[in-house]
Parts: structure tokens; C-alpha cells; sequence
């Protein structure tokens, strides 16, 4: 039986929309019935209504000069930094935390130990998947008519094989991710490609026909994400710097 | 470069003048952008640009509330201290006294509420952007709403029909 004190925690996922069939059809039954609940959903609509109406916020016309006067600023301190440390906040780009040395050699091991785990892992789904295989030709016996799976279970992963097929589906998640971004970033490069000249348009389209062509003659997987990363980072420096002669390698 | 910049001002400031507040918004939608430019090359495209700029404007906005040593989190006793707003003020339209509201809310709080529902993202989103579970953005949701709900008072329905009436009559 439902009471105020289970319902009142769903009004949320309910006014949003987020319960569907039954779940949806129990909070409704319930306000049907509690006027004291219903006050709370009315509330609540009111509420999200309010906050969604609350009128949009203009920067001021001033917030794009800072910008750049930051990025000028930002820039002059870099020219400034002594060698080593530009080579430290490069590596510190990638790092999650600013690095220190005991960091560096604490992230280092994670690292390492991470990489040597995961090929382990998936060195040892390659290695049982024939194995499993195997096994079934050689049994004396024939399989249970029940039975779907091959004898000497101990050497399937069974408790591992949620997160083999996990690992499995991890590059193909990748992909597509990258997939997302470079066409989040096509779109800005595009608007950008509108303001160059001739030459860099021509430099432009020629290295994106040949970073493409490169990812389609790619095989999937890592091969196909690097080639991906270099289209991305290709575009990346595309839309921050309109030096796209630079970027493609081409001579000025 | 420009074009990334009119592209996500107006999100990014907005978010950044809902969470901080309007003295410090611009500061911090500054610092955004120049953490975006500065680290767009580096971006590794693990999850939207959107996303990627998003989470970037709401840890800005976090961090220079806590370096600024506003108060994280406002226990229950704190909430009772506050005076409860008055059904009948009828000068406060309830626009602005949510605004009001959104403000006295702790910060986390007031960050899954501008995402959510203010800035209309989804839970998916807030989630991506918020670095934590669509199921840990939600009960943030709930609970930062409810929070809301107590300090605009009771009968949130009616003050917002009282506005609509008010603005009706002087039209």
C-alpha cells in the first residue's frame, strides 16, 4: 500500500516525467486520493516551472576582451617559464592532478600496473575462448541434452564473463565517441573554414580528405581511434588558431 | 576561436551568474574560456565539447566559491534560521524570489538545479557533467528541490498564480 512517505520521494521523477507505465500510475492514484500530496506536487510543478522560466543571462560586451587579455597574459608567462617546466605542464595536460615527484612515480606505477592488468585480462579471454572450444571435441561422454554449456567449466570465466564482454565492447564505445566529437568539431571548423582564404581553404580540405581517408582504410580498433585522434587534433587546432597551414604542415 | 566563444557565452555565463552570483560571474566565465582555449588541443574527446566546456564552467564556479569561503552546506538548523518568505508579499514576483532562493542554496545544490533545470540539460548531462551516477543526479535533484521548496514556503502554486493574476490586472 502506498503512503505519503513513498510517494513524496518519486514526485520528483514524476513531474519530470520520468516514471512511465505502472510506477507513473501509482503516484497518480495516490494523488488522486491525498490532497496533501497533491499540494506538494502542485508545489513542485510550480517550482520547476519557476525555474525554468527564469529569464536567460546576457555577459556583457566586455567578457570577450578579458578573454583575450587573459589568453595574452597566459601566453607571456608561458614565454617566461624555463624550459623544464614547460615540458611538466605539457605532461600535466594529460594528468588529472597537478604532478609533483612522488606523483609522477605513484601515476606511473598505476599506470603501468593498469596496462599490464588489462592486457593480462584480455590476453587471457583470447587464450581461454579456443580452450573453451577445445575442450568440448575431447569429452568421452556425450553433453548433457541440458546442458549448454562445455564441460570443465574452470576454464570459461564465469564470474568474469559480464566484465570480458565489457572490455570487448570498450573500443567500439570509443570509437563512437570520437566519432561524436569530430563531428561536433566539423561543424565548428566548417563555420570557421567560411573566413579563410583560397589557400587555406585548399590546405584545409586536402588535409581533412586525407586524415579521413586515413580512419576509413584504418582497422578497427586502436589503429582506427588514432587515427581519430589525429583528425581530432587536427580540428582542434583548426578552430582555436587559424593557422590551418601550420597545422596541416604545409608551407606558408 | 571566436566562434567557440559566441557559440557557448551565454551558457557558460549563465551558469556561471546562477551558481556564483552576479559580481563574480564574469571573473569566472573568463577563466573558463581561457581554460577551454588553453586546453582544446589537449581535449582528448572523451565525451562531448559541450560537456567537456560545462563541467569546466561548474568546477570554476565551485572552486571560486570555495576559495571565496562561501558556506558549503547549510544544516537544517541553518534553514530554520531564515525567515520564512511571505505568501502575501506582493511587490516579489516569484521569478525573483526564486532567484532569491536559488541563491541561499548550498552549492552543490544550486549546481544540479541550474543544469537540470534551469539550463534544461538532462540527467545524462548533469551526470556527465557532474562526473557522478544518473541515479546520484537525481536524488540530488530531489533533494535539492525540496530544499527550494522550503525556503519560498508553502503554497509555491499560489504565489505563482498570485504573480500571474497581479500581472493579468496590470495589463
Amino acid at each position: 500500500m502506498t503512503t505519503c512517505e513513498t510517494i513524496q520521494p518519486r514526485l520528483t521523477a514524476y513531474l519530470d516525467g520520468d516514471l512511465d507505465g505502472e510506477s507513473g500510475s501509482v503516484v497518480r492514484g495516490h494523488l488522486r486520493e491525498c490532497a496533501a500530496c497533491r499540494q506538494v506536487a502542485r508545489d513542485g510543478a510550480a517550482l520547476r516551472d519557476g525555474l525554468r522560466l527564469l529569464p536567460p543571462v546576457d555577459p556583457p560586451m566586455s567578457m570577450w576582451a578579458g578573454v583575450q587579455a587573459q589568453l595574452a597574459a597566459a601566453e607571456v608567462a608561458d614565454a617566461r617559464k624555463p624550459r623544464w617546466r614547460r615540458t611538466v605542464a605539457r605532461w600535466a595536460r594529460w594528468a588529472p592532478w597537478p604532478p609533483t615527484m612522488p606523483q609522477y612515480a605513484a601515476g606511473a606505477a598505476l599506470a603501468a600496473t593498469a596496462v599490464v592488468m588489462l592486457y593480462w585480462r584480455t590476453q587471457r579471454v583470447d587464450e581461454l575462448a579456443p580452450d573453451a572450444v577445445a575442450v568440448a571435441p575431447i569429452r568421452t561422454e556425450p553433453p548433457h541434452p541440458l546442458r549448454t554449456e562445455p564441460m570443465a567449466p574452470a576454464l570459461v570465466a564465469s564470474a568474469g564473463d559480464d566484465v570480458t564482454a565489457d572490455l570487448l565492447a570498450e573500443p567500439a564505445r570509443t570509437t563512437e565517441s570520437y566519432a561524436q566529437v569530430i563531428e561536433e568539431l566539423m561543424k565548428l571548423a566548417s563555420e570557421a573554414r567560411t573566413a579563410w582564404g583560397d589557400e587555406q581553404k585548399a590546405a584545409f580540405d586536402t588535409r581533412l580528405a586525407a586524415l579521413r581517408t586515413g580512419i576509413d582504410h584504418a582497422a578497427q580498433g586502436r589503429p582506427q581511434q588514432r587515427a581519430q585522434r589525429a583528425l581530432i587534433r587536427y580540428l582542434q587546432l583548426a578552430v582555436v588558431r587559424d593557422d590551418v597551414m601550420l597545422a596541416g604542415g604545409g608551407a606558408r | 576561436m571566436e566562434m567557440l566563444y559566441h557559440q557557448y557565452k551565454r551558457r557558460v555565463f549563465g551558469m556561471a551568474h546562477r551558481i556564483v552570483g552576479p559580481s563574480d560571474a564574469e571573473e569566472v566565465a573568463q577563466e573558463v574560456f581561457v581554460r577551454v582555449f588553453r586546453g582544446l588541443a589537449a581535449f582528448r574527446g572523451d565525451s562531448a565539447l559541450s560537456t567537456w566546456i560545462y563541467r569546466l564552467t561548474v568546477n570554476a564556479a565551485l572552486s571560486h566559491l570555495a576559495r571565496r569561503g562561501r558556506r558549503q552546506e547549510v544544516g537544517d538548523d541553518g534553514l530554520s534560521e531564515l525567515p520564512a518568505p511571505a505568501v502575501t508579499e506582493r511587490d516579489s514576483a516569484l521569478a525573483s524570489r526564486i532567484e532569491t532562493a536559488l541563491a541561499l542554496l548550498p552549492p552543490g545544490y544550486r549546481a544540479i538545479l541550474v543544469l537540470h533545470d534551469v539550463e534544461g540539460l538532462s540527467h545524462e548531462e548533469c551526470a556527465a557533467i557532474l562526473e557522478c551516477r544518473i541515479g546520484t543526479c537525481k536524488s540530488q535533484l530531489h533533494k535539492a528541490r525540496a530544499r527550494m521548496r522550503e525556503l519560498l514556503g508553502p503554497n509555491i502554486a499560489a504565489q505563482a498564480m498570485q504573480t500571474t493574476g497581479a500581472t493579468g490586472r496590470s495589463d
